[in-house]
């Protein structure tokens, strides 16, 4: 063989799998991965110049267009909050108090991060649903359930987003673990 | 076996090249598309009133089933392209202006504008854009204006989305 088409044969497979390990990478890359607190992971540097190459790959595929931190918050979840995968044939209470923000809402999406398809066709639960926003719970679960009901369509997995607008604090901190909402599975 | 080391020692050397090229380009190759297929909507600098997202919507990752959005996927290579958007009923709303690289260049949201109408020009460093106009310069000549509508009650979103159709957007010439 001759040198230069070594030399070009390990360049190309070089190139390819250099790129195919970051295609990989941030493919299983979670949404808001930076700052994990208890079942959620949040970010801080969504949509700006300080956002690192990573960051900014992974939001880009999973929820490009994010708004600046004093905009607002995305706080992610895949997991509850025994660590366990979030199950569509599995009932969770998603138990939470006051949010210091001007409007919080709590939705459901497929892990590519679509809504899911369900007999209610509902979506979200917005604080402006909340009887009472000191104490509020929310039941996920694929049957219809009493009081406020958001449903998973019996998907394998699925994922919770939720969205703090305009956080009091002007984005400058994260929401501390006692702030953001439990998610207990209840069932399957 | 010796032969080989040199040419493996670039191989390593390009992959960590390609991991690191992938990675910024990510962005925005992810950002360029969605770009298109929005501007297949009401095509480039024009203003795109979506529906209420559903379990149907495929345009953008993880939309937000609250928020009524109206779109404006803007093309500079032409010169500065004006957003003019008009106040909503709603308990929210906000502008914002995407780069090519998926940075946010602005956000303004109603209270910010005390619900008064927004008005920019979205352009490149070095393109004049009019008196009396805020000017947003971004990266790139592509990229997104996004108008963010709050719908606390989607049986009452035909009120909002009247409203949200008098704003525009536009190309300068």
């Amino acid at each position: 063989m001759k040198p230069w088409i070594r030399y070009a044969v390990c360049a190309a497979l070089g190139l390819a799998l250099g790129a195919g390990a970051a295609i990989q990478h941030v493919r299983t890359g979670v949404f808001g991965a930076s700052r994990a607190i208890g079942p959620w992971t949040t970010g801080s540097d969504f949509g700006t110049a300080r956002a690192g190459a990573f960051t900014r790959a992974v939001v880009s595929l999973r929820g490009l267009l994010a708004l600046p931190a004093h905009e607002a918050r995305y706080y992610n979840a895949a997991v509850d909050s025994a660590g366990d995968p979030l199950d569509g044939r599995c009932r969770y209470r998603v138990s939470g108090g006051a949010i210091p923000a001007k409007w919080w809402s709590l939705t459901l999406y497929d892990h590519p991060g679509y809504l899911v398809a369900n007999q209610a066709n509902r979506f979200s639960i917005a604080s402006a649903a909340v009887p009472n926003p000191a104490a509020w719970d929310v039941i996920v679960a694929p049957a219809e359930q009493a009081g406020l009901w958001l449903p998973t369509g019996r998907i394998d997995r699925f994922e919770l987003t939720l969205r703090v607008y305009l956080p009091d604090d002007g984005g400058l901190g994260t929401l501390t673990r006692d702030r953001l909402p439990a998610i207990v599975k209840e069932g399957c | 076996m010796r032969r080989w080391l040199f040419p493996l020692l670039l191989g390593l050397v390009l992959a960590f090249v390609g991991y690191h090229v992938a990675l910024a380009q990510f962005p925005r190759v992810l950002m360029s598309l969605a770009t298109h297929r929005i501007a297949k909507g009401a095509g480039y600098n024009a203003m795109f009133a979506a529906p209420l997202a559903t379990d149907k919507a495929r345009a953008i990752v993880r939309p937000s089933p609250d928020l009524a959005y109206s779109s404006c996927p803007f093309d500079l290579s032409k010169g500065p392209v004006l957003v003019d958007v008009e106040p909503v009923p709603a308990p929210y709303w906000s502008l914002s202006v995407f780069d090519s690289r998926t940075d946010v260049a602005y956000v303004r949201n109603n209270i910010d504008a005390g619900n008064q109408p927004i008005r920019i020009a979205i352009a490149q460093a070095g393109q004049p854009v009019p008196d009396g106009m805020t000017a947003v310069r971004v990266t790139g000549t592509t990229g997104i204006a996004l108008l963010r509508i709050l719908a606390p009650d989607r049986t009452q979103f035909g009120a909002i989305d009247a409203a949200r159709k008098k704003s525009s957007c536009k190309a300068l010439s």
